[in-house]
């Protein structure tokens, strides 16, 4: 029974979403998902009509699905599928690129909330983790023997690089929430601010391509770059990202589900008394949070680095900010940010495929995105918010599994 | 209100519960913690919704959906916690969200505003300065602004939630002389509390309810205390603890000059020197909120003292982290069992690692031994009788006596050299109450050091080898519990000297 009271008809709203099984949740997922359809459809109708265009919102959404995996289905023919389609195809390639940024972005921000902590400097942490990366291995690698060799050694080297500077660039905001109380929302985002003018600033200033003229370092030689094996080289696309990444999620859901430390920063999360009464040490438990938090986003950074740019230019995507969509959506699960990374992944390269076959403006099918991930992560968002709140599920639905008590 | 029924997960919070109040009378609700009295009146408030039932204010049927509908039908609720804003004074925070209004609703009429307070403090002999601010009043006019607040917005029956609860013995009876007030000038009180003695003293009416469900209706002219906690508790109130006199060992745990103070630089706890030997319950008593819980917390490693140390064993302890603590040997029932002691949204298997997820028996290396883990948690569930469908139940779905049952179990079957325990029977059963406290014997008469912290005298004058009575942050006196009488208790309590001891020999 909480003391704080909010207005009952907020109450009864959130309570909805505060009991739903995982089950419900999923169908609630799916439910949003059509409902995006049906309202997107309309806006697109009603843009067309305005333009004086006829968009088919039917097509558009078929070409947006089909189109991000390399159009697997021959839409406008008697036949039901593509001849000769290929899974390694190069939509398909940008789908499982930004996928594979995605996982690591949404698994830094998954992590820190479970921790009770907002971490929405993820950006900053990939700028500079990429930059790091970017910089260490053009200075490292001509040292390095090229070929086989010189690649295992160096791609792990710069992952590490962007994982270590994407860490201690998320231990200061910890250390400042934990040893003086700043708040790590604030603090995260002038942090941002600082790690873009930095990078920038250092990029023009010292490590500047001189055979160029915008603000990008030196090429990182092909051998250290992590290049595509099966996809097409141009794709910007490795298979070995996507693999890494997935390993990453698994390591991530049991260093939280099957260690101390992670059964700490879970207890922290849920309840910071209960977790200093078991033994945690807070402080530490922010700061190594954070730290866990940043070296995965250093590593989205090296990876965007290594393997979409061959080098750091400024213009970083948000890949940090869609990383924060990406954790809601996945309930903040681990495993959960593999299919949410997939789906802004096929939005993404789907949006191409739309801009490229039907000439829909880039803006509208930016607006068509937007609605699809704000009907399916705002119930997951009011779960939170509801969570945060205190507020209890409904007890006519959640009486049924607690027979046996006084 | 009539055969209300209120359920929560688990739990019957109300069982066809049928409540008559009559105007202009102080109706009493007693009960124990838990016993459904919060509940009911939150249902009357418009808090919660019954389940079954109806309400009827003066014969007509009404039916609340938030506190709102319940203020509009003059209904006031005063709860324990004050929702005041600190910064803003008496005035406005009694005629906040209602306030006068002037130039056509576009500015706030202070003026009228303050006038309004003052003839209402002055009618109900309140006594308030309606121009101070709410951070520099005391308690007790803390109360009486939320009393206010209720009647500024027109409230004929007034509900009080343990009122007394957080005022001083004056403040208490200041309280009762606004009671008189109020009840002279027409209006209706509905009191809560588990307290016999005020309710004895201001009710017109008293209704006893236990385990949700309404006992009876006594009048206080007629009724003894005796015959009021039998109907509170269900049966004979003193359980006797069955315990053997045994020789003390060595120190298990010695404090000495400990001194906590809080931010303001107020000594919380005040050079308290106190020493639980091995084979030997040292009970603390004294009234909620005079220094147990800080002195409690630098024990257990929870909080640094200002000054003085704390030995465990022989070894000092005074700076080591609440993990080292731990590690050495002691446990601890804290006294907010759903804040501390457990993680509600957690089963009972990630429960049981509470505390332990760094020690050998449950872990490999960095890695939880869940399997371990699980079969401590159906151990406690065994041993320590907790009610439970089985492990995979959220702590938060038990009731507050198998919550509790699961960390006291937890807190032994560690196999501590000392172990602390905070209220450790609070808003606990009456059958887990002796379990807690038979397993408290036990511990002693293994020869482990037990420190028990209880605001509940009898709990502690039984369980106790010594007394130890707080007051202000001061151990006033230690005290042998089976020579000293309830009254000598009771003054030490209250910060006075009995008058056959000479001075304060700790």
């Amino acid at each position: 029974m909480s003391d704080r009271q909010y207005p009952a008809p907020v109450q009864r709203f959130l309570r909805f979403f505060v009991g739903n099984s995982v089950v419900e949740r999923i169908l609630i997922s799916a439910a949003a998902l059509v409902t995006a359809i049906i309202v997107s459809s309309i806006i697109v109708l009603v843009a067309g009509y305005l333009s004086g265009e006829a968009y088919n919102p039917i097509e558009i959404f078929a070409v947006l699905v089909n189109g991000a995996f390399g159009s697997p289905f021959a839409l406008d023919s008697a036949r039901l599928f593509t001849e000769g389609w290929s899974p390694v195809n190069f939509s398909m390639g940008t789908t499982l690129k930004e996928t594979t940024l995605l996982i690591f972005a949404g698994l830094a921000v998954a992590v820190a909330f479970r921790g009770d902590l907002f971490n929405i400097g993820v950006q900053g942490q990939l700028v500079l983790g990429g930059l790091a990366a970017a910089l260490a291995l053009v200075w490292v690698a001509p040292f390095v023997p090229g070929g086989l060799v010189g690649t295992l050694l160096l791609i792990p080297f710069g992952l590490l690089v962007g994982a270590i500077v994407g860490g201690l660039y998320g231990a200061i905001p910890g250390a400042l929430k934990a040893y003086a109380d700043a708040n790590e929302v604030i603090t995260t985002i002038m942090l941002n601010t600082i790690a873009t003018g930095t990078a920038f600033f250092l990029v023009s200033a010292y490590f500047a391509d001189p055979t160029l003229q915008s603000v990008k370092t030196r090429p990182i030689p092909d051998f250290a770059r992590l290049n595509g094996i099966v996809f097409p080289q141009g794709g910007q696309f490795s298979l070995v990202a996507l693999v890494l990444a997935l390993l990453a999620t698994v390591a991530v859901y049991y260093v939280l589900r099957y260690t101390s430390f992670g059964y700490d920063l879970r207890v922290s999360g849920k309840q910071a008394a209960a977790a200093l009464y078991g033994g945690a040490n807070a402080e530490r438990m922010v700061v190594s949070t954070m730290t866990l938090s940043g070296a995965l986003g250093g590593i989205a950074g090296a990876m965007w680095s290594m393997m979409v740019i061959g080098a750091w230019r400024q213009g970083v995507p948000s890949v940090g900010f869609d990383g924060i969509t990406v954790s809601v959506l996945a309930g903040n699960n681990p495993i959960g940010v593999i299919p949410a990374a997939l789906l802004f992944g096929v939005l993404k390269g789907g949006s191409n495929a739309i801009n490229f076959q039907l000439g829909v403006p880039p803006e509208l099918v930016a607006v068509l995105r937007g609605m699809i991930i704000l009907f399916i992560a705002m119930p997951e968002a009011f779960r939170m918010l509801g969570n945060r709140l205190g507020i209890k599920p409904d007890p006519a639905s959640a009486a049924t599994g607690g027979g046996g008590n006084e | 209100m009539e055969n209300i029924t209120k359920r929560f997960p688990g739990v019957v919070a109300n069982d066809q519960v049928t409540l008559e109040v009559e105007r202009g009378s102080v109706h009493t609700l007693l009960g124990e913690n838990g016993a459904g009295k919060s509940t009911l009146m939150n249902v009357l408030y418009g808090l919660y919704q019954q389940e079954e039932g109806t309400v009827y204010l003066d014969g007509q049927e009404i039916n609340f959906e938030t506190p709102q509908d319940a203020i509009d039908a003059g209904i006031g609720m005063i709860h324990q916690h004050f929702m005041l804003v600190d910064t803003m004074t008496v005035a406005e925070n009694v005629t906040l969200g209602n306030e006068p209004r002037k130039w056509n609703g576009l500015a706030y009429d202070a003026k009228s505003a303050r006038d309004a307070v003052r003839e209402l403090s002055e009618r109900y002999n309140f006594d308030l300065d309606p121009t101070e601010r709410i951070e520099d009043i005391s308690v007790g006019e803390k109360q009486r602004v939320e009393i206010l607040k209720t009647l500024y917005r027109g409230a004929d029956v007034l509900i009080f939630d343990e009122p007394t609860a957080v005022l001083t013995p004056q403040e208490v009876d200041e309280l009762f002389r606004i009671v008189d007030e109020l009840t002279e000038q027409g209006k209706t009180l509905i009191f809560i509390t588990h307290k016999l003695g005020e309710a004895m003293e201001i009710s017109d009416d008293i209704t006893v309810l236990r385990d949700g469900e309404n006992v009876g209706t006594v009048d206080p002219g007629t009724a003894t205390r005796e015959s009021l906690a039998e109907l509170m508790v269900g049966r004979e109130v003193m359980l006797e603890v069955e315990k053997d006199e045994r020789p003390a060992g060595d120190p298990a745990l010695s404090i000495s000059e400990l001194v906590v103070e809080n931010d303001e630089g107020v000594r919380q706890v005040d050079e308290v020197d106190l020493t639980v030997h091995e084979g030997e319950i040292l009970g603390i008593a004294g009234v909620d909120g005079n220094g147990q819980s800080q002195l409690v917390d630098s024990v257990v490693g929870l909080d640094v003292p200002d000054e003085g140390t704390v030995e465990l064993d022989g070894e000092d302890m005074t700076r080591a982290s609440r993990r080292e603590h731990i590690m050495s040997g002691m446990s601890f029932v804290p006294e907010d069992r759903q804040a501390r002691g457990l993680v509600m949204d957690f089963d009972l298997v990630e429960n049981a690692l509470l505390g332990n997820q760094y020690d050998p028996d449950f872990t490999n290396g960095p890695r939880v031994d869940w399997g371990a883990t699980r079969d401590h948690a159906e151990k406690i569930i065994d041993r320590y009788d907790v009610r439970t469908p089985g492990v995979e139940t959220a702590s938060e779905s038990l009731s507050g006596g198998n919550q509790q049952k699961v960390i006291v179990g937890r807190e032994i079957l560690r196999d501590p050299d000392v172990i602390v325990a905070s209220h450790p029977t609070r808003g606990v059963d009456v059958g887990s109450i002796e379990f807690i406290h038979d397993q408290l014997v036990e511990l002693r008469d293994e020869g482990k050091g037990v420190l028990l912290v209880s605001s509940k005298l009898d709990e502690v004058q039984q369980l106790s080898d010594r007394l130890a009575v707080i007051y202000e942050g001061e151990i006033m006196d230690i005290v042998d519990p089976a020579e000293v009488t309830d009254r000598d208790v009771g003054l030490l309590m209250a910060g006075e000297m009995p008058d056959e001891y000479g001075g304060g020999d700790e």
